[in-house]
């Protein structure tokens, strides 16, 4: 018993680089041969599935993206999957961003999707406002005069010129909002300006790291569901019925759970034989 | 073309620093604090100073070659991408309530001055204030008042079934009840927590320790899912569309980490203090 107690502490001190290789070949080899694990959407990603759903057809939906590059892996299959299902339910799409980044994921989003899948046409499908600084001051602004703020799209276009802004002056106007989360600002601030004061229905999408801090909200009915990181986004994918990035993802981030878990199983054991041999000496 | 390459180039730098801090990295970071810089104050300058407040004070709409106010911004036409000839057409009318932001944002930027950096407080003190009494409405009516609201549930509801694992249960909704009230007894610093609020109190401890395990349980997720999104990018780059950019720079940043590792242990050994006897 002894000699496997001194094997699992010797093997607790080996170079951390080996732990960092094992993790990247989980994440790697799932990625050259899909294992195609079973996806099952939660109760949070139905609701945000229900809450699209409800939406009569040519729904206004605010989109808003507030992330970047080194969020993209999470939000945009998420901002993909929904775009494909608001198109495939003939609404009409307002894009704004909190993000200066976001803009730019607003753009490959849209071309992949409005674009290239749909053929829709920009300024009567869907219109990218784009980028305002100034944070919550900014939904702040769009729940007052949305004209105030944005006299131009993206493109430098006058927003009276545009025909999709047509009767749209306030976020009281949208039928729906998404806000594709990466922090601050995000989710929280169109909860508390723009959702909670209009009564205008809001779901979100988010990083896996923010779902605890929106949770309570969806819980409480504030939120509408939420798409939680890349499995989220998975699991949006399986709803709708076609897989994206995020489906083709979620075998390696079993894995790397499953070896992350496996780590700290090992990690609590070491510990645990350490503490009852310094008891013993 | 050379996009793929540069970004796999940034990625493998990047990575290195699970080996050790190593030149390729230290360019990748520089890299990414100098760009970043630029990038936000071009896009913030474009998107909010020229067309917000510029096109604010000097709007194409209300243009008189005669008036003082724009003779002055006909000066300022050396800057023509910023002040075009004609006034800033960006669909405002004139509004000269902002020279006072203006002033303030100026005010900011004496900071870098030591005889005049006292200017700043003023805009910061502005900042400071605006953005409290902001956050102090939006954050009482949905985290406060909201999330009242949201736990005031009633507990037997004889809709719900008595336990479910993940969906509205009675048996979930007296979880949600003690951990809320425990959660909050441990919050409460007025009184000594010992005897059976100190117990009760303890137990509210449990609840924010599940909270955090869940929290890092999370922040794996997604530190994985951005590695995923990574590998994805190098292995799209390794493929002949891109002439195996990612493989190319794997391998020579491998002989060359490789060469740097050989020749310091070579000049450690050298380096080493010998034993006299």
């Amino acid at each position: 018993m002894d000699k496997i107690s001194d094997y699992i502490l010797k093997a607790g001190t080996i170079d951390r680089r080996w732990i960092f290789l094992i993790i990247g070949l989980a994440v790697l080899l799932p990625l050259f041969f899909p294992l195609g694990l079973p996806i099952r959407a939660t109760n949070a990603t139905q609701k945000v599935y229900d809450a699209v759903e409800a939406l009569e057809e040519n729904s206004k939906v605010l989109v808003s993206f507030e992330y970047g590059p080194s969020t993209k892996p999470e939000i945009h299959p998420m901002a993909i999957g929904l775009l494909r299902h608001l198109f495939t339910n003939g609404h009409k799409v307002f894009v704004t961003c909190l993000w200066p980044d976001g803009q730019f994921m607003a753009d490959e989003a849209l071309d992949e999707v409005a674009k290239e899948e749909f053929d829709l046409t920009y300024g009567e499908d869907y219109v990218i406002l784009g980028f305002r600084p100034g944070n919550e001051a900014v939904v702040k602004g769009m729940v007052s005069n949305i004209r105030k703020l944005y006299t131009t799209d993206a493109r430098g276009t006058l927003v009276d010129n545009i025909p999709l802004m047509k009767n749209i002056n306030k976020v009281a106007d949208f039928d729906f909002i998404f806000s594709a989360s990466a922090g601050y600002p995000g989710t929280v601030e169109w909860v508390q300006y723009a959702s909670d004061p209009t009564g205008v229905p809001l779901s979100t999408g988010t990083t896996s790291i923010m779902v605890n801090d929106i949770m309570p909200m969806v819980n409480s009915g504030q939120v509408k569901g939420i798409l939680a990181g890349m499995p989220g986004a998975a699991e949006y994918e399986a709803l709708i019925g076609t897989p994206g990035i995020g489906t083709s993802g979620m075998d390696a981030q079993s894995i790397a759970h499953l070896v992350i878990v496996l780590f700290i199983i090992f990690g609590n054991i070491t510990y645990f034989i350490e503490t009852q041999r310094s008891k013993k000496y | 073309m050379i996009g793929p390459w540069i970004a796999a180039f940034l990625t493998l730098a990047i990575f290195s620093y699970l080996y050790k801090d190593n030149p390729f990295y230290k360019v990748a970071e520089h890299l990414f604090v100098g760009i970043s810089t630029g990038y936000w104050t071009s896009m913030f300058f474009w998107t909010q100073i020229q067309p917000n407040l510029f096109g604010r004070l000097w709007p194409a709409s209300e243009y008189s070659s005669d008036s003082l106010w724009y003779k002055f911004y006909n000066l300022l036409g050396v800057f023509s991408s910023v002040f075009p000839g004609g006034g800033i057409d960006k669909g405002h009318h004139m509004e000269l309530l902002y020279l006072l932001p203006f002033a303030l944002g100026i005010m900011m930027l004496l900071s870098v001055s030591s005889k005049l950096s006292w200017m700043a407080r003023w805009g910061i003190a502005y900042t400071v204030g605006m953005a409290a009494g902001l956050r102090a409405y939006g954050f009482l009516n949905s985290n406060v008042l909201g999330q009242i609201k949201g736990s005031a549930f009633q507990i037997f509801n004889s809709d719900l079934p008595f336990f479910a694992l993940a969906s509205e249960s009675i048996f979930n909704n007296f979880i949600i009840l003690i951990g809320t009230i425990t959660g909050l007894m441990y919050f409460y610093f007025s009184r000594e927590h010992t005897g059976n609020f100190g117990k009760l109190s303890k137990l509210g401890i449990y609840f924010l320790m599940i909270s955090f395990g869940a929290s890092f349980g999370f922040a794996v997720m997604g530190r994985i899912s951005l590695l995923i999104g990574r590998f994805v990018d190098l292995i799209t780059y390794s493929g002949s569309a891109h002439n195996h950019a990612t493989l190319w720079l794997l391998l020579a940043m491998i002989l060359l980490l490789g060469y740097s590792a050989f020749t310091d242990k070579n000049n450690t050994s050298k380096d080493e203090p010998t034993i006299e006897k």
